[in-house]
């Protein structure tokens, strides 16, 4: 990227109460092998961390002998996420557990303002056993609505406790309230950290090494088994000016498919802007001088299968 | 204010009175007050205090007029560390040295009070990288007229200026603040306002709106407003304004009570020039604990407990507010159509921490403002109590805002009290009426009649700082229901002066269940009182709010409001 810092990958992860939002956090944390994860979250309580991965606790924070930190949000976010921003060490991703009833797009457009965070996406947990009922509950069914649309990825959780129609149900009801949204099923929280890691880093990794690539990889990407399995990803190097303009009309209507965009690009003869994009959430900011065009450039991943390459292909280097 | 003739345990202090206003229904009027060791011995005629042997009498109030200590059941410490900034409102309100500072009707007298301030901080050696911090901004009256840095700019260009709208939702900055925050035209956040046409089309506004874009600058300028940290001069402020307006017990309605919030409180309240007695409210959602480690934390925190300082009350919340959209409504919704607001609280995680809480015998005080989370509030209390019923529990609703008979019946049946925000049907009335919920829902907005007749323990507040802190000036919205467009809200909901001066004295101190202790002035119970120059009962209803208050009397000791 152009930028000499690089920015911290956030990713916000919501879901009712009950959708396995804590269990996927205790899965990431046990699995970060290298990876510098800063997780925040609402309740400490629920966090089941292994004794012998605790290094030490004081007041909110938990560190981990693995690297990672919990923090506890309380009430203010934006304390936490300064906290972890200044962190003498630096990290290199941060997770934030919406509450159960808050809607993650209003936490990740903190992340969409912090000059130091890019907003990786938000993950938005279902429970396939009991969204049926919550989405019936008048009480209930505009926050669980709220919560699906602002995701960029639908973790279908708790398959294997549904019968093949109330998974079909689950999955129509996902569809309807928030169509065309990337959809993963999954059993106990079983999300890749691929996800995060992989996604995050995509770019980076030899058999998917963009335009965008600086070299300052984390070497357990590449061993990461999941990903390629999970994931496919597509780069171009445009050679034409998209003025800002009509980049940022495309990043409001960007092809369903496209998990994750980002790059950097000439917007202007002596203009460069860097592109990110998340699910449905795009941004663009004015960016440096790359050291020559040939680190211009961009990536795009997807769920295997469902990358809209053709699409990609003809808005970027048609 | 000042302190003076402490009691001690020996002495017999008779207090002379043009009128007592005792609130004990038996007694109702006297004209002296006997006090020992901080309580009350006998209320009645002179003759009658003569039963208790020697006594000094003491004549400073013999033309005033004495009511029980004002109790106010739902306010926040932090109203005495606002004044640590710059006052900004369109209603006039009275600082903690007792001076009033204007409202403010224009953007230009807006600008002119930041120019002001920000010249006398340039002039007191303030660094110009101190920002200006303002507080209860409301452009909601200025027909549409928005702040932009072009006013903002012209109070100062250099010093950082961040202005914080009334209802906390909004904020504007100046060019400087803009510059400091990193905010350009490239910012592309939802809240960060741009110039839609003209010569800055596309730049910042410096109205920023919502969290988010709200982070930008707090994260520069430290958490400002209502994010501050209690202080110990700031509670000691709070106590002044309680003073003021006669209040000698009162709320802290949501606290973490983390060691540091329990050090300030302690070390202000253990002054015994401390003029008021807060209750802290453990903030039990959002919060460091579970709900187990909570009611064991609250639990362990009562033993602490001195006169003047008494931890024990629980605060859960369920919904948002009612002015933000943000409030959980039932049909028919908002008026204007928005979308229903949202939950703080999901319901099932309410009802199992409120059972949590209630077990370990606490009592909870619930935020609920839209009629959908008060239902919500009733249907899950009524499962709790019959899986766990409790005598005399006090579980109380707050706030309440949209409350109808038949709910109110429902509390009635189950033991709940009601903490009504009658403020509101000043504050926000006309906004109910013309924009949040219309005109059938506003005409019952704080039905403190309906909550009478249903049989609801009745209480109204200020939820300070939302409002000025003033049980007076509630009890003067209860009464007459008045709005500043000159609107009557439901000319039966009105309740009558001597109900209201009940709810802000007897009927708070039932939410609290200090009601054997405080609230009225009989025998045994603390000698607090507000003392008055007018006396309520005799006065026009219209004028209640301008009923003069001298200061207080907290457990026998005698605080003079300190006037500016």
């Amino acid at each position: 990227m152009a930028n000499a810092k690089k920015r911290l990958p956030l990713t916000v992860i919501g879901g009712f109460l009950g959708a396995g939002k804590t269990t996927l956090l205790n899965r990431w944390l046990r699995e970060a092998n290298g990876l510098r994860m800063a997780v925040l979250v609402n309740d400490f309580g629920a966090l089941n961390i292994d004794a012998d991965l605790i290094a030490a606790t004081h007041g909110d924070t938990t560190a981990l002998t693995n690297g990672c930190v919990c923090c506890q949000i309380g009430d203010d976010l934006g304390r936490a996420l300064v906290e972890v921003i200044e962190a003498q060490t630096p990290f290199d991703a941060v997770v934030i557990e919406a509450s159960g009833v808050s809607d993650p797009w209003r936490i990740a457009q903190i992340g969409m303002a912090a000059p130091e965070l890019s907003l990786e996406g938000v993950v938005v947990l279902v429970d396939t056993s009991a969204v049926a009922q919550q989405a019936n509950d008048p009480l209930l069914a505009d926050t669980l609505a709220r919560q699906v649309k602002s995701a960029d990825l639908v973790v279908i959780n708790k398959v294997d406790l549904v019968d093949a129609e109330t998974l079909a149900g689950a999955k129509a009801w996902v569809e309807t309230t928030a169509p065309g949204t990337p959809c993963i099923e999954t059993i106990e929280s079983a999300v890749p950290l691929a996800l995060l890691s992989g996604v995050s880093h995509a770019e980076a990794a030899p058999h998917v090494c963009g335009p965008g690539c600086h070299g300052d990889h984390h070497p357990h990407d590449h061993a990461s088994p999941d990903h390629g399995a999970l994931f496919q990803t597509w780069s171009a190097q445009p050679g034409a000016v998209i003025p800002a303009a009509t980049l940022r009309a495309w990043l409001r209507a960007v092809p369903p498919g496209v998990l994750r965009l980002k790059g950097v690009l000439r917007t202007g003869p002596d203009e460069w802007s860097e592109v990110q994009f998340a699910g449905r959430h795009g941004s663009l900011r004015k960016a440096s001088l790359p050291a020559g065009d040939a680190h211009a450039g961009v990536v795009a991943i997807g769920l295997r299968g469902r990358l809209p390459e053709s699409a990609l292909g003809e808005f970027f280097s048609p | 204010m000042s302190t003076s003739n402490t009691t001690t345990t020996t002495t017999t202090t008779v207090y002379a009175a043009r009128k007592i206003i005792t609130m004990n229904a038996m007694q109702p009027h006297a004209t002296h007050v006997a006090v020992r060791d901080g309580r009350v011995l006998a209320v009645g005629s002179l003759a009658d205090m003569q039963a208790w042997g020697d006594f000094t009498l003491d004549e400073r109030f013999a033309a005033k007029v004495l009511m029980p200590g004002l109790v106010e059941g739902h306010c926040h410490l932090k109203e005495g560390s606002m004044w640590d900034w710059t006052y900004l409102g369109w209603f006039d309100r009275r600082d903690p040295a007792g001076k009033v500072w204007s409202g403010l009707r224009s953007m230009d007298e807006v600008v002119s009070r930041l120019g002001e301030v920000a010249a006398k901080m340039t002039a007191d050696g303030v660094p110009d990288t101190e920002p200006l911090v303002a507080w209860g901004f409301d452009p909601i009256y200025f027909g549409g007229e928005r702040m932009t840095v072009a006013h903002v700019d012209r109070a100062s260009a250099t010093r950082p200026i961040v202005i914080g709208h009334a209802n906390g939702h909004l904020m504007n900055v100046n060019s400087a603040m803009l510059r400091i925050a990193g905010i350009t035209r490239d910012n592309e956040v939802e809240g960060v306002v741009k110039f839609a046409d003209g010569a800055n089309e596309g730049e910042p506004t410096g109205e920023l709106q919502e969290p988010a874009a709200m982070f930008l600058v707090l994260r520069k300028i430290g958490n400002a407003g209502l994010l501050a940290p209690m202080t110990e001069a700031g509670v000691r402020s709070f106590a002044r304004l309680a003073c003021l307006q006669g209040v000698t017990t009162a709320t802290d309605l949501v606290n973490k009570l983390t060691p540091e919030d329990c050090g300030v409180l302690e070390k202000t309240t253990g002054d015994d020039g401390f003029a008021v007695r807060i209750l802290p409210a453990f903030q039990a959602f959002h919060g460091t604990h579970g709900a187990a480690q909570g009611a064991e934390h609250v639990k362990s925190l009562m033993p602490r407990n001195t006169d003047r300082l008494r931890y024990g009350l629980v605060k859960m919340m369920l919904d948002g507010s009612i002015q933000g959209f943000s409030a959980r409504l039932r049909w028919p919704g908002h008026f204007n159509g928005a979308p229903n607001g949202i939950w703080v609280t999901a319901p099932a995680q309410y009802e199992a921490d409120f059972e949590i809480y209630h077990r370990a015998g606490l009592t909870i005080h619930t935020h609920t403002n839209g009629d959908e989370a008060s239902e919500v509030a009733i249907d899950a209390i009524g499962r709790v109590l019959t899986r766990a019923p409790r005598p005399d529990h006090r579980h109380t609703l707050q706030h309440g805002q949209m409350i109808d008979a038949p709910l109110f019946r429902r509390m009635a049946a189950l033991g709940l009290c009601a903490n009504l925000f009658a403020n509101h049907i000043w504050y926000w009335g006309d906004q109910h009426y013309e924009m949040t919920m219309g005109p059938d829902r506003a005409n019952r907005l704080d039905a403190c009649g309906s909550a009478l007749a249903a049989g609801v323990p009745l209480a109204i507040h200020s939820d300070a700082p939302v409002t000025p802190l003033g049980p007076m000036f509630t009890a003067w919205c209860a009464v007459n229901r008045i709005t500043p467009k000159g609107r009557l809200l439901g000319e039966s909901e009105r309740i009558t002066v001597a109900q209201a001066l009940r709810a802000i004295t007897l009927g708070a101190a039932w939410t609290l269940k200090l009601d054997g202790e405080i609230g009225s002035i009989e025998c045994g119970k603390r000698a607090d009182f507000c003392v008055l120059e007018d006396d309520p009962l005799e006065m026009d209803p219209m004028a209640l709010k301008d009923a003069r208050i001298w200061g207080t009397v907290l457990s026998g000791r005698v605080f003079e409001a300190q006037r500016g």
